[in-house]
Parts: structure tokens; sequence; C-alpha cells
């Protein structure tokens, strides 16, 4: 066999380095997807009977290996007695473990999760004679639904009575009708109230593996699983279900659960505002550097400039922001409009408008690089048709070289709601909030409030994984969080990738 | 008729688009002059950091004199915070305040043989004292917790040669000092002498309840204003090493969470801008052999087909956010790391071995086996048998620490080469920002690679070269100022990145090069306390200055890499390139 000549060592040290990133790449979206997905799974209970005697119930999760031997996390809940809902064990100890079918799993209000069996049910504080085990199962799954529609019942009356008739009697001046509309808030009140009654009467009797028990209003009760006795689709279903309270409820429990929609909806508003304000500006700015400036030095020094700016740390533009907008601008909007409320501040500290200005800055050095491209590639001739044709400058620009240039304006934009969404420091220092339950949109006039906090994804992410008293009950919730996040800038970015591909393959057929 | 409307429409026609030109003009002009504003604005928010500080007579035009709290009288004795002081010829005489009482603690020398003490003035606080002497000398000493008598901290500039009469403490470690030639001097603890200047006729009087000192005799006194709002601040004692309270001698820190005014704030930037560009460094020494790496292989050995997919892919891993990867690193990897260490660095040494181990291994495979994997798609063979060598290496990390590391390699470490291990330290943030800094040096230096010309590639080989060879004597030295402009943006990204060094590092401001040490860098220093400074104040101001020398030099990295590309770019085009 002849022996091919090689490369050498480099060559393949060079491939090395491809199939590393890659890897890593690989391992960290793995990592992402499966701790975020995981955390939505009803995972198996497990009742464990330890070398002294000692019983408990728990979730099993991480394990780590010592010199000592392995250590295994579980998660026991029932926080009220045990102090705290994580337990290390070495698996040495255990001499058994089961799995029951009844051991159930309840998601509660307060205290966290409760991990045990359900002993009975109460009702008006009588205990129900029910002792078949299924039939107490479908007696409380009807009252859980029962429970769901008094809930919903009660919502729509405190949406749709109660609280038009708050704003009304604030805004009322006129005594009869002030009365009038007193007597009706009462009334409204009172029928909420009756429901309130009716929503206490059940409760459920939880009985922990150590023979505590606790009769927890049903009302508490957030969630209940039995996960051992759940069928796979069973547990697909509840893994959707917790996906989607993830994705459409608020942070609870000092953000260690719950979800993260304020965030998802100050993420979202942010950007939006963002593109607003960047789109035309850096549109219009690119146009100016590319089709009416004189394209001497000077011009040629400013591209640079602006091209460097995009690679200013993100920080920087934070301080100016928070030197000029919110200090600044806002100090003195406070001073003219709202001196009233001094000295608390309106608009002299973040809040939306500042954050969505600084990040519009922060991304019109993308918007305006990205625009030009699609400028300058356009060929001159294209230009110099439409005037030989005898339009003015404002009518080539609009019927041909903006039409033109479209896509790469698009993809600027995509690729600056992506940076955008991804940055988190600038905010820090402009208004992005720990917990800001109150979204900035509602039917308050004016609808918008411009000068309030919001939370933010990627805020969230820090906080929750840095800020919490509880790191191991938080670390799911960023993962998901995390993976939320990731997902939006890289679909955001794929999309800004096909723009371009396409854009230059349409230009690519052009001749020059 | 119909003429006359065509010509009025031109003439719409052409305002119209000279108002759209113009407004056009306007807005551009006005966005990219708010864009460039950043720097002058941070500048000007810095500027008063450097004012020189004044003390100015402000006449009161015949007001009358308010009431005022007088001064203390006995320039030769001071009272601190736990010792009072009194002077005695050369010596300082030192009392420590005790329960039962004043206990007598000690002498020193405190000035040259030749002179003797005449003012003494304690500083806020009450843990320095300043000494003045005779022969104009003004010098501080600072109480330590642990001894009795205080310990000299640094002599300033003397006030001319005439003795000192007088020293007046002022707020923020300020003072006043008078000589026998009625000069005055504003002294600041750290910076020393920032004034000097005729004192008014008279003397000092006393404070008013503004807290102004008054200046003149009963008849005709005047305030004195002492504008020295940031005059513990100067440019050389920010990243000089100082004397500051309580230590027995010079040190560089940054400690400004002060909770209560006794303690004296720390400004020195130095262990920040150390932190930065040791992070940075970190960063890039993970970075740098990825990246170009990666880059080499991408531009001359990938299979084309596949580089369309991989460098996008390696290009995507930029838009990965800051936060997400400093989650990763702080909350995971960090924890993950310190558990197995012995692991992680065999890592080191098992990835290139196991990148050269398959280059081996594949040429002594057989020519159809060859054929199966070709080198042009090493990038993707290559993963399973790495992944397959790093668990290895981490299965084995047990054993290896019990082996050769007496069970514990963080204390062997400590016993063997004096290193802490920090949990979150150096190491984590290079890897962590890293791989966030990798794609964008990987994008440059790509583009800079296959921008190179391809006949001179193949000029190399038609001479008998092998594609590494042409590589490295004829490809790289022409792309080598797009590979450098590519590493330059890559230090600017890795030097302005907050959010993973905020979350990967304990946030402590030492200064060691030990990759097992924590840092605190500029931008998560500001991330972490603008929120918390006073408006306007040196705290305020010092951050600003942070952020200003974080956009300078971006800034500066950032031009240079582009006027070096500018000029590859032509280059290229000479030789006769694609683009």
């Amino acid at each position: 066999m002849r022996r091919v000549r090689g490369e050498g060592p480099w060559a393949w040290l060079a491939a090395g380095s491809v199939a590393l990133s890659l890897l890593l790449l690989v391992a960290l979206l793995a990592l992402l997807a499966g701790r975020g997905l995981a955390h939505f799974w009803p995972g198996e209970l497990v009742q464990i009977e330890l070398d002294d005697g000692s019983r408990f119930a728990a979730r099993p999760g991480r394990e780590e290996r010592s010199a000592e031997g392995v250590e295994r996390l579980y998660h026991t809940g029932n926080r009220e007695w045990l102090g705290t809902p994580w337990r290390w064990v070495e698996v040495a100890r255990i001499v058994e473990q089961r799995r029951p079918a009844e051991l159930v799993i309840v998601e509660r209000r307060r205290w966290g999760d409760f991990i045990g069996r359900v002993a009975g049910l109460e009702e008006d504080g009588v205990a129900l004679d029910i002792d078949d085990e299924a039939a107490r199962w479908t007696a409380l799954d009807e009252r859980l639904g029962r429970l769901a529609r008094l809930r919903e019942a009660r919502d729509a009356l405190r949406q749709q009575e109660v609280m038009p008739r708050v704003r009304a009697l604030a805004a009322e001046q006129d005594v009869a009708s002030r009365a009038r509309l007193e007597d009706e808030l009462a009334a409204a009140n009172a029928e909420v109230l009756a429901l309130q009654a009716r929503m206490a009467r059940d409760r459920v009797v939880l009985e922990s593996v150590e023979g505590e028990r606790l009769a927890l209003p049903l009302e508490e009760v957030l969630a209940l699983q039995r996960p051992n006795a759940m069928s796979l689709p069973a547990k697909l279903g509840a893994w959707g279900e917790r996906a989607w309270r993830f994705l459409s409820e608020g942070p609870r429990a000092a953000n260690t659960a719950g979800g993260v929609w304020p965030a998802i909806f100050g993420t979202v508003l942010l950007v939006l505002l963002m593109s607003l304000l960047v789109a035309p500006f850096g549109v219009l700015a690119a146009i100016y550097l590319n089709e009416i400036a004189h394209q001497g030095r000077l011009t040629r020094l400013v591209r640079i400039s602006v091209r460097n700016l995009a690679g200013v740390p993100s920080i920087v533009y934070g301080v100016f922001g928070l030197g000029v907008f919110v200090y600044g601008i806002g100090g003195s909007l406070d001073e003219w409009f709202f001196s009233e409320q001094l000295p608390s501040p309106t608009f002299g500290t973040g809040g939306l408008l500042w954050a969505s200005l600084t990040l519009a800055l922060l991304t019109l050095p993308v918007v305006i690089v990205a625009t030009e491209e699609g400028l300058a590639r356009i060929p001159d001739h294209q230009r110099e048709g439409a005037l030989a044709l005898g339009a003015t400058r404002l009518e080539t620009l609009r019927r041909v070289v903006v039409p033109m240039a479209l896509p790469a304006m698009l993809t600027g934009m995509i690729l600056a709601v992506a940076r955008a969404a991804g940055e988190v420091a600038p905010l820090m220092l402009v208004g992005v909030a720990k917990l800001a339950p109150q979204v900035p949109v509602d039917g308050e006039f004016p609808f918008l409030h411009l000068e309030r906090k919001f939370m933010h994804l990627g805020y969230h992410i820090f906080d929750v994984g840095f800020h919490s008293g509880d790191v191991e009950a938080a670390l799911p919730l960023v993962y998901a969080t995390a993976l939320l996040l990731v997902m939006v800038i890289l679909v955001l970015n794929l999309t800004a990738i096909f723009l371009r591909h396409h854009l230059k393959a349409r230009h690519g057929a052009l001749p020059r | 008729m119909t003429d006359h409307a065509a010509s009025l429409r031109q003439r719409l026609r052409f305002i119209r688009d000279r108002l759209a030109t113009a407004l056009i003009s306007a807005c551009g002009i006005g966005v990219i002059g708010a864009v460039l504003a950043i720097g002058v604005f941070l500048a000007v928010e810095v500027a008063p950091l450097f004012v020189a500080p004044e003390v100015r007579e402000q006449s009161t035009d015949g007001a009358p004199l308010p009431a005022l709290a007088s001064l203390p009288t006995d320039s030769l004795s001071a009272a601190g915070e736990q010792q009072q002081w009194q002077a005695d010829g050369r010596e300082l005489v030192v009392f420590q305040r005790t329960s039962s009482g004043l206990e007598l603690a000690g002498r020193v020398e405190a000035v040259p043989p030749s002179r003797r003490i005449t003012a003494l003035a304690a500083l806020q606080g009450g843990r320095a004292l300043l000494i003045g002497d005779d022969g104009g000398g003004v010098q501080r000493w600072v109480t330590l917790a642990d001894q009795d008598l205080p310990v000299p901290a640094g002599h300033y500039q003397a006030l001319g040669s005439a003795p000192i009469r007088q020293l007046i403490a002022l707020p923020d470690r300020q003072a006043l000092a008078l000589n026998e030639a009625n000069q005055l001097g504003l002294y600041q603890a750290i910076s020393g002498l920032r004034w000097q200047g005729q004192a008014p006729s008279g003397e000092a009087l006393g404070w008013d309840d503004q807290g102004d000192l008054w200046w003149g005799t009963a008849e005709a006194a005047s305030r004195l204003e002492i504008d020295a709002e940031h005059a513990e601040v100067s440019w050389r004692s920010v990243w000089l090493p100082q004397h500051y309270e309580g230590h027995a001698a010079p040190q560089q820190r940054w400690q400004t969470s002060v909770s209560d005014s006794r303690d004296e704030p720390r400004y020195g930037l130095a262990p920040l801008a150390w932190g930065t560009l040791k992070a940075a460094a970190y960063a890039l020494l993970v970075a740098i052999p990825l990246a170009l790496g990666a880059a080499v292989h991408t531009a001359c050995f990938m299979s084309a087909g596949l580089r369309t997919r991989i460098k996008p892919t390696l290009e995507l891993m930029e838009a990965l956010p800051g936060v997400v990867l400093g989650f990763i690193a702080g909350l995971v990897l960090a924890p993950w790391v310190e558990r197995h260490l012995p692991g992680v660095l065999a890592l080191l040494l098992v990835l290139p071995l196991g990148m050269l181990s398959g280059g081996a291994l594949w040429a002594c495979c057989s020519a159809r086996w060859r054929q199966r994997l070709p080198l042009s798609w090493a990038g993707l063979w290559l993963m399973p048998w790495l992944a397959l060598l790093a668990a290895l290496a981490l299965w084995l990390s047990p054993s290896l620490e019990r082996w050769w590391f007496d069970g514990d390699m963080r204390s062997w470490l400590a016993l063997q080469l004096g290193l802490d291990y920090a949990s979150r330290n150096a190491m984590i943030v290079g890897l962590a920002m890293g791989l966030a800094v990798m794609p964008t040096i990987y994008a440059l230096a790509e583009d800079a690679l296959s921008g190179v010309p391809k006949s001179l590639a193949e000029g190399a080989a038609a001479m008998g070269a092998t594609r590494w060879q042409a590589l490295w004597k004829v490809v790289l030295p022409a792309a080598s100022p797009g590979i450098f402009a590519a590493l330059m943006i890559g230090a600017g990204r890795a030097v302005g990145e907050t959010m993973i060094v905020l979350m990967a590092t304990g946030n402590t401001a030492v200064m060691t090069a030990s990759p097992f040490d924590g840092l605190r860098s500029l931008s998560a220093n500001i991330a972490i306390e603008l929120p918390e400074a006073a408006l306007g104040g040196t705290h305020y101001r010092l951050l600003f200055l942070s952020a200003l020398l974080l956009f300078v030099f971006t800034f500066c990295v950032n031009t240079l890499a582009e006027v070096v590309r500018g000029r590859l770019r032509r280059r290229y085009q000479r030789l006769g390139g694609p683009t």
C-alpha cells in the first residue's frame, strides 16, 4: 500500500477545532433543551426507606459522585415540616424504593409542593365517606372542576362588574349617582364574596409519608398530579399544560415558581418599541449616508465610525441612556410636567421608554450598516436609468432604490431585533425590574405606560439564577427561560440569514 | 393652459424633491450626530473629575457674621476615633481611648531630626491624621486596627518653607493648611496638595450652619468657597497604589460600597482594568486557537457543500445571548468544573491529542475508509471521537484525583502551588466568553482567508506544496492583516462583554494572574454599581470614566481593524481576486 502524503498535524488540529466548536454548541443547546423541557415533565415519585427505618416520598434529581460514594438529590416538598424541600441522600443508605401509584404531588399557592397521599375529602368541614380510591379521585376531579368554574365566574364578575364601577366612582362627582354606584358596587362585591365563600367549601385531606396530616382548602391547590399512575399520553398532556402555564402565568414565590408571562410581554413590547424607533431613523440615516451625502473623506470617516459603534460594548450605551435619557431628559420632563409627584420620579427613573430608546441607539449601527450594504449593492445604472428618464431624486429613491434595498433593510431590522432581545446589561441601568406584575399595557388611559418598569426574559434569567434564595428550585425555571430566549433569538437570526441568502441570490442575477 | 399646469406640477415635483432631500439629510445628520455624541457626552460627564480644585474668598458685602461653630483652638493636639494625638517636639504622643479614659499608647518620631511638629489635625472618620512641621512639610499618618501606633502614609508636597501654623480638617478627608507666610493649601488625604494660594487677611473664624468656613476678622469676614468636589481623585491616584486608612502599605483597591462615611472610599481603577484585561486574555486564549483553527479548516480544507452549512451554524453562535452563556457558566459550569477539576484540566491535553491521534489513525486506515471519512468532512466525523475521549477523561477524573492529587485537587493546588480555587474564576470566564468571542473572530478570519485569490493557493499547489504548506506559506501571509483585524475586533468584544463576566466571576476586585481566582471587570462593575451611585458624585463620575475607557478602547481597536481590513480589501482587488 502506498502511503498517502498527509497534511501534517496542524491540519488535523484545525479540523479538530471545527469539531470541538460544533461539539460545544451542540452540548450547550442540548443542555438547555434537555433541562428546560424536562422541567415540565411529571417525573415519577418514589417512596424511600432508609437503613435507619425512616421513610420519605420524593422526586429524585441529580446525582453527585464523591470519594464517600454517590449522593442523590431528592425533592421532598412539604417545606412546612421538613424546613427545606431538598434532601441529599447517600444512595448506599437506601434500603427499599417503591413507586406507589397513589403518591400525589400538589402544587400549592403557598409553601411550595406537597408530596404524599390523598387521605380524604372534606365538605364544609365534614369528612366525606369515600373509601374507594378511584371514587375518591373522581370526586376530587369533580370538585376541582367546580372550583375552576367558580373561579372563572368570580374573575369575570370582578372584571365586568366591580372594576368598571370602581373606576366610575373615582371619576364621578355627582352625589346621587355616586350613591347609586356605591350601592351597585356593594351588591357586586357581595356577589364576589358569596362566590368566594362557595369556593372555600371543599378541602382535601393530605397525608405525608411520615404521617403528618393537612387539610388543604381546595382553593389553594394550583395543580394536583399522580405521576406514578399516569399513562404516557396523560403525562404528555400534563407536560403541555405545565409548559402553557409557564408561558401564560406570572411568577410566584419570589420568582422561584410560576411562569414568565410578564417577562415575555415586557421583552416583546420593548423590542417592538425599539423597532418602531430604530427602523425609520436607521433607514433614513443609511439613505443619507449612501445616496445624498457627498462621498468624500468625511463621509468615509463617518461610515467607519458608525461601523465601529456596533462594536462598542452595550453597557456603554446603558451608561449613556442613564445619563442622557433617565437623568437628563427624564429629570427635566419630571420638573416640567410631573412636578406635583416629585420627589418620587415619573420619567426621571428607568422605564420602558428609556430602555427602548437606549436599545434603539444600540441597534442603530446594525440597521445603518445592513441597509447601507443593501444600497451599495444596487448597481449605479439603475439609479442613472431612473434619473435619465427625468425622475427626481426622491422619485428615484422611492420607486427604484428603496424597493430594491427592502430585503436588506428587513435583514438589518431582524438582526437588530435579535441583538436587542438578548441584550441585558444596558437594561439593568435604564429600567428593567426584578418583578413588575403590572404589564405596561392595560385598560387605563393612556393604555401604554411608557414610564413603567418592565420585566425582561434575559434579566429574569440573571435575577432568578443569582438572586433567589432557593437556587435548586429556581434552576429548572432558569433553564426553561433561557431556552425560550435562545429559541426566540435563533429563530430571528435564521430568518435574517434566510433573507440575506435570498437577497444575494436575487441581486447576483442582476448584471453589473 | 396645460403648459402652465405642467410646469407648475414640474416645479411642485422639484420642491417636493428638495424638501424630502432636506428632510432625509436632517434626519441622517441628526441620527449620526446623536450616535457619535455618545463619546462626547461621556467625556463631558467625566471632565469635572479632573477640574483642579480651588479655594475662593466670597465677599459677603458687609452682611453680618452668622453664628459660627468654633474651630479647635489647640493646633498641637487632635482627637481621632479611637486615639488622641499630642505633638511634643519631634514626637507624636499617642493615647488610646479606653472605657476607663485615655491611656498612653506610646510615642513615635514623626518628623525629620531638625524639625518639630507645629500642627495636627484628625481627618474625617478619625482614622488618619495630618501632621504639619516647621519646614512647611505636611504628611499623613493612618491608624491600623491591630497596632497601637499609627504609621506614616506618605509625605505630601510641602506648602512653601514656612512653618505650618494651622491645619483645618474639612469634609471628604480634605484639610486646609495655613503657614506662617500666610499661604493657604488644600490637601486631600489620597491625592495630596490640590491647591495653594495666598490666604485672605485675618484668620479662620469657624463654621456656619451651612457647613461653610468663614475667614477674616470679627469686623470684616468672608466666606471661603472650597470648590473641591472630586478632590480625592486625580489621574495618578486612580491608577497608582495608594495608602488607604487601615493598611500598612500602599494598595490598589476598588472599594466604594462603604456603609458609613467613616470608611474611606477606595477609588483605584487599576484592579478593574486588570480584571477586564485578564478576563479578555483568558477568553482570547480559548477563542483564538478555536476560531483560527476552525477558520483555516473551513476556508481551505472543508468541502464546499459542507462549508455552506457549517459557516452559518458557527456564526449563529454569535447570537447566543451573553446572559444565557453567563448563566450556564456561573450556575452550571462553575460548580461542575469544581467537582471535576482534574478531568477538565486533562481535557486540555486530551482534546488536542485526540485530534492528532484522529489524524494518525486516519493515515493508518485503508484507502476505502479514507475515502469514506475524508479530511474535508473531518469537522463532522471528529465530533463523536472527541466526545468519546472527553467522556473518558471525565470518567477518569476521580481516579486521576486519587492517584496524583491526594484525593482532592483543590487542596493539592493550595498546598503545592499556593493557588486558591474560587468557584467562579477566570478559567470559567475564559471558557464562556471564549465561546462568545470565538464566532466573531471565526467569521472575520474565515472571510479574510477565503477572500485570498484562489490563484495563489493553486500556484503553490502546482509547485508541489501540500494544502497545509500552501496555506502556511502563501495564503496565511496574504490574509494576515484580515486575521489581525479579526483578533482586534474579538478583543474589543471580550473587553466590553458584561453579563458573562458579571455572572461567571465572583466580582472580587483582586489583581492576580491565576486562572483560579475571581476578578471584577470595568463593565460588570458599572452594571453593579451605577444604579446605586449618587448622581453627579465622584463615584458616579468614575463609573462614567470606566465607560469612557471602554468606549475609547473598543473604538480605537475597531477603527484600527477597520482600516486594516480596508487595506486588505484593496490588496485583494489588486491581486485580481473574486471581490
